[in-house]
């Protein structure tokens, strides 16, 4: 359902990679690879369209996203590598944000659950500045659940977080696989995922 | 309707977080009185002096107070990602930065439409019309928080150079200062085609400023 | 055409075209004072001071053609995001400001015994301040980013916005009725400037464009060199 096609991105005359193929359907995980300053990050960038790319397209279900995007928002979650939720707010003031923000249908019940699991829900109406830098993150990774979208983009999901957490991401992974979602993550870790296709990116010295 | 829903979720939380950061604008109107100290201090008690500057020391201090806010538009929100994140979730920069304008103006530009009257009040200046001068200035503050807007998002990536947002403001608050002062001190048959010059100089900012801060907001993403 | 938008067009064409330039703007310049100095007659009211207008004049109508060359190229630049158009406008930006810094200086050396004043807050003397000070800002933001691209973009929009005041600048002695003169010079009237002094203006006018356009085509080559070198 996501085709990315001869994709290739420059930077100040130098090519930080060229002919980048991906195809994604349902229940597959794409694991990009590489060493620091690859461009994985600049290839998520592309991918959410933060970043024109000089040469290449993206479709979505086959229509061009840099045409028309409306659709793939819509069915598309993406973490970043910075955290997003407001540190002069509570965590539930975050969390309720997210879901009128993406007109989400998830109730309490699953909400407390989820914050259960993550060991956060002591701090549920305490500000987001009293969390840890772990607990930040895994805060961040609430949204995964909150938006209920299909397909996930995630950049470093697995860095900052403890163990526990770190079984319980690739637990949440393997449940969005069986019903029919797809994943793109970037990290360094080698977490033991099946259907996944690791994508490894090598550094490119050429310049234009 | 989804969309709706989410922008007026945006809104609710640039209230509260502008209510929890409730200093910020108690701070900005202490500087407006302090101002006003400073200029009464510098040009002495004279009260004709005074009462005839009035207009231009408010003026002055409108505009100062307004450079002091043009980083709270864009740059915190684009550090933390939330800016991605609203593109991301289906409202587009363009709607950003029409929230962003309704809320800060709200915020940083109506106290001072308090302040204006008791300025005046201050300065001893009597205003037949002073709902009139009011609506001038209700005009031209809009008119700043649009300059203001832009010079924001153009300096989203600047961190050497410290006055050029301020520079941006002044330098476009020029004919708006030339146009509502002369307004203001119009005779009553030629105050209305003044306003309406000024309704159109709103009206074309209204117009032009998501574009061009929808602009600059991209450019600074993609180079971020 | 390729010679406006591509830099190596543009290197090859303008390497034929500085010498001609040079001998031209250096006979032109000689000529024009020639006759603004010693053929001109003086001005029945000012005297001889009146001679200054043949550096004022031509000075400021430069100083507005570089600022509609850099709008033309920065909106070029930014719809078809050529990164010649963004060369050019850095290129002649201090040409720009050079000669407003000459047009305002010479407008109060002229204004001095003229109007017994040397500065005055009329309409169009603010405007052509305002312009002088839009010249240094955008030389100034240029340089205020860690990212060239993203200064350059910047920049040219804000001289997008800033080519509202060239209008203002054009019909300010038409709207506000202050001290500067309405304009002598248009196409739609007969000039109601004598002929003898019309001839070494449009002589200093052409000398000026030729001097403006040959620094600006060797700063343009000059920041051509300096951007290959970078990579």
């Amino acid at each position: 359902m996501l085709l990315v096609k001869n994709l290739s991105f420059y930077r100040n005359q130098k090519i930080i990679f060229e002919n980048i193929d991906l195809s994604l359907s349902p229940n597959k995980i794409i694991h990009l690879k590489g060493s620091n300053g690859v461009g994985k990050t600049t290839l998520l960038k592309i991918l959410t369209k933060g970043l024109q790319p000089q040469k290449g397209e993206i479709f979505w279900q086959g229509k061009n996203i840099f045409k028309n995007s409306s659709d793939y928002f819509q069915n598309l979650t993406y973490i970043m590598d910075i955290n997003t939720s407001k540190k002069e707010m509570t965590v539930i003031e975050n969390i309720n944000f997210w879901k009128k923000l993406f007109s989400s249908k998830i109730n309490s019940k699953e909400l407390d659950s989820v914050l259960k699991i993550l060991s956060i829900e002591k701090y549920e109406n305490s500000l987001v500045s009293t969390l840890s830098k772990g607990e930040f993150r895994k805060l961040e990774l609430c949204r995964l659940v909150i938006e209920q979208k299909k397909l996930w983009l995630l950049d470093e999901p697995y860095s900052d977080i403890d163990n526990e957490s770190i079984e319980l991401l690739s637990e949440t992974f393997k449940n969005h696989i069986k019903s029919n979602g797809m994943i793109i993550f970037s990290s360094h870790h080698n977490p033991e995922l099946q259907n996944t296709e690791v994508i490894e990116i090598k550094k490119n010295y050429e310049t234009l | 309707m989804k969309l709706f829903n989410s922008i007026l979720a945006v809104i609710y939380r640039e209230f509260k977080l502008t209510f929890r950061n409730s200093y910020d604008i108690l701070s900005i109107l202490i500087f407006f009185i302090l101002g006003i100290l400073i200029f009464v201090f510098s040009i002495g008690p004279n009260k004709e002096l005074l009462s005839q500057l009035s207009i231009g020391i408010v003026w002055t201090l409108l505009i100062l107070a307004t450079n002091l806010t043009f980083k709270k538009f864009y740059q915190e929100d684009l550090n933390d990602g939330n800016i991605y994140l609203l593109h991301i979730s289906g409202i587009s920069y363009e709607i950003i930065v029409i929230i962003k304008l309704f809320c800060l103006w709200i915020f940083f530009q109506l106290p001072f439409l308090i302040m204006i009257p008791v300025a005046f009040l201050l300065f001893g200046n009597n205003f037949e019309n002073i709902y009139l001068v009011m609506e001038i200035f209700i005009i031209s503050s809009l008119i700043l928080t649009t300059l203001a807007s832009i010079s924001g998002a153009m300096n989203l990536l600047n961190n050497k150079n410290i006055a050029l947002g301020s520079s941006i403001i002044m330098i476009f608050s020029i004919p708006i200062i030339i146009f509502s002062v002369s307004a203001i001190n119009s005779s009553v048959e030629l105050i209305q085609p003044q306003i309406n010059i000024l309704l159109g100089i709103l009206f074309l900012f209204l117009a032009i400023t998501p574009w061009i801060s929808a602009f600059c907001i991209k450019i600074a993403i993609s180079n971020k | 055409m390729k010679f406006f938008l591509n830099p190596s067009e543009f290197n090859r064409i303008s390497n034929l075209l500085v010498k001609p330039l040079f001998i031209l703007s250096f006979l032109t310049l000689t000529l024009g004072l020639i006759f603004a100095l010693y053929l001109s007659p003086d001005d029945y009211q000012q005297g001889s001071t009146v001679r200054i207008m043949y550096v004022h004049v031509p000075s400021a109508w430069l100083a507005l053609l570089t600022f509609m060359i850099m709008t033309i190229y920065s909106i070029i630049g930014l719809t078809f995001k050529t990164p010649f158009s963004f060369i050019v406008n850095s290129a002649i930006a201090p040409i720009g400001a050079t000669f407003t810094f000459i047009c305002l200086i010479t407008g109060s050396l002229w204004g001095k015994p003229m109007w017994g004043t040397w500065w005055v807050w009329d309409a169009r003397l603010t405007s052509v301040a305002v312009l002088f000070i839009l010249y240094i800002l955008i030389i100034f933001f240029k340089k205020s980013f860690h990212n060239i691209e993203v200064g350059e973009k910047i920049t040219a929009i804000f001289i997008i916005l800033g080519s509202i005041n060239l209008p203002i600048i054009k019909f300010s002695v038409d709207w506000w009725n202050t001290l500067h003169q309405p304009a002598s010079i248009s196409k739609l009237s007969s000039p109601s400037i004598h002929l003898s002094m019309m001839i070494p203006l449009i002589i200093m006018t052409l000398a000026f464009t030729m001097i403006g356009l040959l620094i600006g085509i060797i700063r343009i080559k000059s920041e051509i060199a300096q951007r290959k070198q970078r990579i």
